[in-house]
Order: C-alpha cells, then structure tokens, then sequence
C-alpha cells in the first residue's frame, strides 16, 4: 500500500509540472488555434535564467523566504518578456497567414531557442544547487515527501486555482474567453485583440517559468534540448485534457503524470512512453475532442 | 587478372620498393582524433607516442634505425578511420598505435591485418577482439573485464545479500549490466531486480519506489553520471537505505553536482587514474610527459596507448626484427612485461588480461579517495 502511495506521490508531482507547462500550451490555442511548439523551449529556458538569477546574486548560501521570492518573480518577468518578444516576431506577422504557416514558424522559434540556450549556456549540463529549498521530507508511514515536493504541489495548485478565477471572474478574463470564442466579434465589442493576446502570453510564459523553475530545483541537471521533453508531455497532457481548456490541461496534466508513474512502477518504463501514447490514441478515438474539450464545429 | 589486382600489384611493389629505399629509418603509425570532440585525447596519444620514440631514437633507435612517427587523424569517425588506414598502410608503417574510440580502431581493424600492419588500441569494447587478428592486440581492458571486478567487489567484498542492477538502454550501459548481472550470478550472488532507466528522463522516482519494496542492500548502476547523479539524489529523497556503486561512466565531477548531499560515500568503480599508478615506469614517463608538455594526460588511455608502443619496441628488440608476425607471436608470449599502466599481458586472442580497476569512495567535499580492493 505505501509503495502505492508513494507511486502516487511521485506522480502527482510530475504531474503537476506538466499541468503548468500545458496551461501555456492550452492558452495560446484556445485563443489563436496555434500550437506554440517554442513553449517547451521556453521551460527550459526559464529553468537557465533561474540557475543564473541564483548564482549570480545568491552564491551557494541557502535562501531565505525572500530570495526566493526575488528569483521567482525575476525568472517569470524575463521570460514574460520573452515570450511578448516571440510573438511580437514569430507569430503576429503571421496571424492573418494560413495556420501551417504558422506552425512552421513555432516549430523555427523552438529551434531558435533551443540553440541560443546551447550558445548562452553551452552544450553540457548545467547544474542548479542542492540546497535552493530545505532538503526536509516527512516520512507517513513509509511514504516520504519531500519539502520540495510539498512546494511544488502547494504552489501549483495556488497557480491553477488563481488562474481559473482570473480566466472566469475577472473582467480581462471574460475578454479572453470572449476573443478565444471569435476574435473579431470581440473587436468589434471593443476588445483590444492585441492585448488579449500578448496577456495570454505574458501569462502562459510565467507559468512555463514556474514550471521550469521548478525542474530545475527538484531534478536539477539542466540541458539545452530538455525543451522538447517537458513540452511534449505537456503537449500529450493538453491534448489529453482537450486543447483550448484550461480545467483540461490541469487535469490532462495530473492524468498523465499518474498514469507514467504507475506503468512505470508496475509493468516496466520500457513501456511507460509506449502506454502513454496508446492512452492519447483511445482517448482521442472515444472524445476527440479531449476529456474536458467543447464540441466546436470547425469552420471549413 | 583484373585491373584492380594489377594496381593492388604496383602498389604493394611501390610500397616494398619504398621501404628498400628509406632503409635506415623505420615508421610507426598513430592514428588518433587530433580534431573533434576527442582531440585532447588523440593529441595525448600522439604526444606519449612522441615521447617514447625520442626517447628510444636518442638512444640508437631501433636496430639501428631512426623511427618515424606518421600521425593520421581520424577525429574519431569510422569514415575517416578507414581513410587512415589506408594511408598509413600505405606509408609503410610496420605498427599503428590507435585509435582512441572503439569504432574507429575496429573500422581500420581489417585493413590492417590484410597488410600486416601490427594494431594496438585502447578501445574497450569486446567486440575488438571477435576477428581474432593476429595483427591486432589491446593495450586497455575490455568491458566485460569490469563486470567481473565489480561482481567480486559487491559479492565477495561487500558481501551484499540483495543486489540491483540498473542501467540505461544504451548498448554500452546494457551490455555492462547484463554482463554484471551475469557475473553475479557466476559468484552465486543474488540479484534480486535487473532493471533499466531511460537516460535523460530525469525522474527515476517510479522505478526507485519498485526497488524500495524489495529492500536492496546495494543499487549498481552501469550508465553515465548525468541519470547516475539524479539517480542516487532521489535514492536518497524517498530514503532508500541501500549503498550505490556507479560504473566507470559514473567517475565525473557532476556526479557529486547532481548527487548533492546523497553523493557522500557512493562508491565508484573505474580504472586508475594516470596519477595513482604505482609502478615505477608510470613515475617515470609521467613526469617525463609533464615535464615535456607542461600537462598531465587527459586520462588513461593515452598511458595504456603508450604501452601498447612499448610492447611494439620490446618485440622488435627481442625478435631482432621487424617480421610483424613474429614481433605479434612475441608478444603474445610476454609475461608480466612492466607496463607504465602496470604489468602487460596478452592472449592468444590479442586480449590484455590481468585488469586493474579501482574503488574509489566518494567524500562529503566531492573529492574520491581509493578504498582498498
């Protein structure tokens, strides 16, 4: 029983990860029917501006409370401000252009980035430090969590829960929804489409922050092309969850994190990526449109 | 008759002709990645090559005769490997020391033997000596040789009662854990779980919560330090109290890095590194090779390179001469020759037996010190 908890334990954590990285994911389509194939990319690129931020001002001390903070919210602005760049260059010259044309240029701004992460940074690993958070666990009865894994389950959920009241109770939210639902009777209403837009990004991109954040301080080896791992499980976790839903890629993400774990932990990790697919292939054929997607009739 | 064979026929005349002509000077090959990811490599070999051929020309060189060093560059590709040795067989060296990687010694292997071009590498792959060349020995120790050595070092030295294996799917790593399993076994010991990861996933937590159920005396891993690291960090997180003993791919400084606290006593096993050995030829030529080249070698390799050389010399000059049949025959038959990288012993099959492999532990501080075999 506590090696199932404690399985489960495991999965809700890396769960969680790939539940923030595929908000962003989730974001950018639901309002632009594009798949931000840079947003991995830019996970792991917050998790190098994180390890920078924290060696540059903070040594190998241990943090305080404060600090932490301070990094936190300088990692998410820089790479907000990225994230407004990218589509500012990669995406908005391309909006009225023909969707492929579009995922081309993601697919070219993923490479972009990737390669100025190996410049920046170099080829080989880069390591964060060990002691970022207490190395604290609790021990229930043979299932151990970690400090770091409390933080990353609490603050994940805080994110999630925050965001589902400022998408559904704020006024900058209904403007979303609105603008996800037909950009141009949203202009029309007076929306400012532009800046719903750059919202969504500037919001997606701190929560991939987060999330690369948070790979960095629990796995702690960082490589450049590590993008493409983290986002493309997020990605299956959107689409698992119904792409465009924001309830759907939290669930999507937890689901697949779960689900990992366990086949990892009773069949064989051979077969974890294989099941997982196979997962996304049955989910797909039974609810095309995801566990929590909206029926939309596609126009033609 | 074809043309092919008729020019095959000129050009093993030119090759003959040429080494009639140049007759007091004699040519030993190196082939080596001068250029690449592996150059601080190739260029030790050629550096240690260099060394041990001055040394002998200042003292009269061989039978008489100047020696000559022809470096090929082969930047580690099996490509370019094959281009090598053609050129030096061509250039009429009687020896090539090299190369470096496995796939570019075995990639000139054939070459070789058809022109009776003596070959001695450091590659550790097993599979070096399938061909049975009698052209080629091995100047390191093959991979399997490891297994052995661990095997001994969990199950006659530790005494471990439950052992795990793990390793990544790569067929480096793989092919160590099953030879490790299997040598385990051979001792009558019990390993209770082979299993692998998938390098570069970071989160091992899953596989690791199977193991602690199965309460493990000691975890071995056979893969790189990258997963070795992270691996022994998360045995820690979910308090798995088994010793960890990493393969030699595991001997990098990010291991301590990724480990963190967890790294302190993890055990490592690997081959010595040049500044341990203890034999009093390694004393000598190191400090000859820093003293000429203001670093140490990057590694072993280079030093084991070197001995394979030496063996080439100690062959000619026993055998009075430069018959690569008879120099290869000789030694064969050598026993304990004293090697830099300690004493040199070669099979029928062109295998180096007798490895040393050390255990190194490592300290809160990230530095290793050696325990005891």
């Amino acid at each position: 029983m506590d090696t199932f908890l404690q399985q489960l334990i495991n999965g809700l954590t890396v769960g969680s990860l790939y539940a923030l990285v595929a908000l962003g994911y989730t974001m950018v389509y639901g309002v632009m029917k594009l798949i931000n194939f840079a947003h991995g990319d830019m996970v792991a690129f917050s998790a190098y501006v994180g390890l920078t931020i924290f060696t540059q001002f903070y040594g190998s001390n241990a943090l305080s409370l404060v600090n932490i903070v301070i990094v936190f919210s300088l990692t998410a602005i820089v790479v907000a401000f990225i994230g407004v760049l990218l589509e500012r260059l990669a995406y908005r010259p391309l909006r009225t252009a023909p969707r492929l044309s579009a995922v081309v240029s993601a697919l070219g701004a993923s490479l972009v980035i990737q390669n100025g992460i190996m410049l920046i940074w170099g080829p080989n690993m880069e390591i964060f430090p060990a002691n970022v958070f207490p190395s604290t666990s609790w021990n229930f009865g043979g299932v151990i969590i970690s400090f770091t894994q409390v933080v990353i389950l609490a603050l994940s959920a805080v994110l999630m829960i925050s965001l589902y009241i400022f998408i559904n109770k704020t006024k900058i939210g209904t403007a979303i929804r609105a603008t996800a639902i037909d950009q141009s009777a949203a202009k029309l209403m007076g929306i400012n489409v532009n800046r719903i837009i750059m919202t969504i990004f500037i919001v997606g991109s701190m929560l991939g922050a987060i999330g690369g954040l948070f790979i960095g301080i629990y796995y702690r080896g960082l490589t450049f092309d590590m993008g493409w791992l983290y986002g493309l499980n997020a990605f299956i976790a959107a689409i698992i969850g119904g792409i465009g839903s924001i309830p759907g890629a939290m669930l999507g993400g937890l689901l697949l994190g779960l689900f990992n774990a366990m086949i990892s932990g009773y069949i064989s990790t051979e077969w974890a990526e294989t099941f997982t697919f196979i997962l996304l292939i049955i989910i797909l054929i039974v609810r095309p449109t995801g566990l929590l997607g909206e029926k939309t009739a596609e126009k033609v | 008759m074809n043309l092919k064979k008729i020019t095959g026929a000129i050009a093993l005349s030119a090759v003959v002709a040429s080494s009639l002509i140049a007759s007091n000077t004699v040519k030993i090959g190196v082939q080596a990645p001068i250029t690449g990811k592996y150059a601080n490599e190739g260029q030790s070999i050629e550096n240690f090559v260099k060394l041990i051929v001055d040394e002998k020309n200042a003292q009269g060189g061989l039978l008489g005769k100047q020696i000559e060093v022809v470096t090929c560059d082969d930047e580690a590709k099996a490509q370019k490997a094959a281009v090598c040795a053609k050129k030096l067989s061509n250039a009429g060296v009687f020896a090539v020391i090299g190369s470096y990687t496995s796939g570019a010694t075995e990639a000139a292997q054939t070459t070789y033997y058809r022109n009776k071009v003596l070959q001695t590498s450091d590659g550790t792959s097993d599979s070096l000596i399938k061909r049975k060349y009698w052209t080629f020995f091995r100047n390191s120790f093959p991979n399997s040789s490891q297994s052995d050595f661990t095997a001994l070092y969990m199950v006659k030295g530790k005494q471990y009662k439950r052992i795990v294996v793990l390793s990544d799917y790569s067929s480096y790593s793989a092919g160590l854990g099953d030879a490790t399993e299997a040598s385990v076994k051979a001792l009558g010991g019990n390993v209770i779980f082979r299993g692998k990861i998938k390098s570069g996933v970071q989160n091992f937590t899953a596989t690791l919560t199977k193991i602690k159920a199965m309460n493990p005396d000691v975890i071995y891993y056979s893969g790189y330090y990258t997963d070795g690291g992270l691996l022994r960090s998360q045995q820690q997180q979910l308090q798995i109290n088994a010793d960890f003993v990493g393969g030699d791919s595991n001997d990098n400084p990010d291991f301590y890095k990724l480990a963190g606290k967890a790294a302190e006593g993890t055990v490592l096993i690997n081959f010595p590194t040049p500044e341990i050995l203890p034999y009093p030829e390694a004393k000598k030529y190191l400090s000859a090779y820093k003293a000429r080249f203001k670093m140490d070698p990057p590694s072993i390799w280079p030093v084991t390179n070197a001995d394979g050389l030496r063996a080439v010399i100690e062959g000619v000059e026993k055998t009075k001469s430069f018959d690569t049949k008879k120099i290869a025959q000789y030694v064969r038959q050598m026993k304990d020759f004293a090697g830099i990288t300690g004493p040199f012993n070669i099979r029928e099959d062109g295998e180096r037996v007798g490895a040393k492999f050390v255990v190194y532990k490592m300290n809160a501080n990230g530095t290793k010190k050696v325990v005891t075999e």
